[in-house]
């Protein structure tokens, strides 16, 4: 849980990643003034381990999501967006990794038990300032039964030329967290968790097909940074999971668009370089050719690389038994990698629009840098499908 | 070399570049204003693959995820 920023932070980010300048801004006419209702379905479905694990069940994790967003325009200059997501999980976990005789890990997972659902109720305002200016403003709440975010961001941009546009944006998390069974498994009871994150971009257009975005995000997070489902194995003692109060990530990104007009396509390009505190360093790159067809129909063919290396203080398990102040088998802070291929199609009928997509990825621990893998990575299969209505 | 510091020197590069390009006029900008061109098309369906990145992977820091949440599994 709180290895990471809050999602919501990031979410809240979200606007100021794709602020707007005059192209943007051109691009984004086609809804100004109206009002668009809109709704996805996820699936998502994690494979089963493999090898099984060495106890727990290897039905992995699942999660439906129902995601409703109504976006609306208040007067000449403001929007507004208000959504609503609810998701349901349930599934197995990874708990902690065990040697076996020859020295390597073997998982060992929780029952296939858990049962969890998330809502979460978002409200974003922008205002239109002319001259190619733009601010915003949001807030989010979520709630689980052993989780609850709430979050507020700001955003503002603003042209530096008639080339370049400039970007700032700055968002704050206050999350709480009440992990189930705390008695039976010494759990904590309840902690908290802060997290404050800054971003600045700018955007080039760079010719009358070409524009680039180069942005870079620090996030800083302090409080129980711990996952208190997570356990590690060391000798003959199982502890929690232990990790540094304090966490600063920096991401770096760049993110590439060019329009092909005789084949009625673009492509956009996109890179990540990101690093904390904590040892992790990650790569990732993507790539999407979004493909115009007759009869309004779009389909966009996608491939994601992402190599990351593992945490400082990461270990899949301390057979001697010895351990540091900070022990962590998280998978998500082992070295590890991914390639993923995506596929989505769209149409457009009058006031109508339907999508439908699906993402394939498969984990692979040669992609990995830095630092030992974990037999709890992940590969999965995620779906989803929706539509748009504008008014 | 870094490969953050060489980032850095890229940006630093583009800023300069930037500034050396001819500027497009707002009615060349067409192609630009496709919806395909925007830096994120589908923004609820980059929310719900960005949801799930920030709960499998140790990093983070592409703003466009989506949802908060423990993200524990």
């Amino acid at each position: 849980m709180s290895e990471r920023p809050s999602a919501l932070l990031l979410q809240l980010l979200a606007a100021t990643a794709a602020l707007v300048g005059p192209a943007q801004a051109a691009a984004q006419s086609d809804s100004a003034g109206g009002t668009a209702i809109s709704y996805r379905h996820g699936d998502y479905d994690e494979d089963r381990l493999k090898p099984a694990p060495l106890d727990g069940s290897d039905r992995r994790y699942r999660v439906r999501t129902e995601h409703f967003q109504l976006s609306t325009a208040l007067g000449d200059s403001d929007q507004l967006n208000v959504g609503l997501v609810h998701e349901a999980m349930s599934g197995s976990s990874p708990w902690f990794s065990f040697p076996d005789n020859d020295g390597d890990a073997l998982q060992v997972m929780s029952g296939a038990t858990i049962r969890d659902t998330r809502r979460e109720v978002s409200v974003a305002w922008s205002r239109d300032r002319g001259e190619g200016s733009r601010i915003g403003a949001s807030a989010s709440y979520s709630a689980e039964d052993d989780y609850h975010a709430s979050a507020l961001g700001f955003d503002w941009t603003r042209p530096l030329s008639a080339a370049v546009d400039l970007g700032l944006g700055a968002s704050f998390s206050h999350d709480i967290i009440d992990p189930t069974d705390a008695a039976e498994f010494d759990r904590i009871d309840r902690a908290i968790k802060n997290s404050t994150s800054l971003f600045s971009s700018l955007t080039f257009v760079l010719d009358r097909s070409t524009q680039l975005q180069a942005g870079v995000q620090l996030t800083h997070a302090s409080g129980y940074l711990s996952d208190p489902y997570k356990r590690y194995y060391a000798g003959d003692r199982i502890l929690s999971d232990a990790r540094p109060d304090q966490r600063t990530q920096t991401a770096f990104l760049l993110r590439w668009r060019r329009a092909f007009i005789e084949q009625d396509g673009a492509l956009h390009l996109d890179y990540r370089l990101a690093g904390d505190s904590w040892g992790v360093r990650s790569h990732t790159v993507e790539a999407s050719w979004y493909q115009s067809l007759p009869h309004d129909f779009r389909i966009v063919p996608g491939l994601r690389w992402y190599s990351q290396g593992a945490a400082s203080f990461y270990a899949p398990f301390s057979a001697a038994g010895t351990v540091g102040r900070f022990h962590s088998s998280d998978y998500r802070l082992a070295a590890n990698g991914s390639v993923s291929a995506s596929f989505d199609v769209r149409q457009r009928i009058g006031a109508w629009e339907w999508v439908v997509g699906i993402e394939r990825l498969r984990a692979h621990d040669a992609i990995g840098f830095g630092g030992e893998s974990d037999p709890g990575r992940v590969s999965y299969t995620q779906l989803q499908a929706g539509f748009d209505y504008h008014f | 070399m870094r490969p953050d510091r060489c980032l850095l020197l890229l940006l630093a590069a583009l800023a300069l570049g930037a500034c050396a390009t001819t500027p497009v006029q707002p009615w060349e900008r067409g192609r630009l204003a496709r919806w395909d061109m925007r830096f994120d098309p589908d923004p609820l369906k980059s929310a719900l693959k960005e949801h799930t990145r920030f709960s499998k992977e140790g990093s983070s820091g592409r703003a466009g995820a989506a949802g908060g949440g423990c993200g524990c599994n």
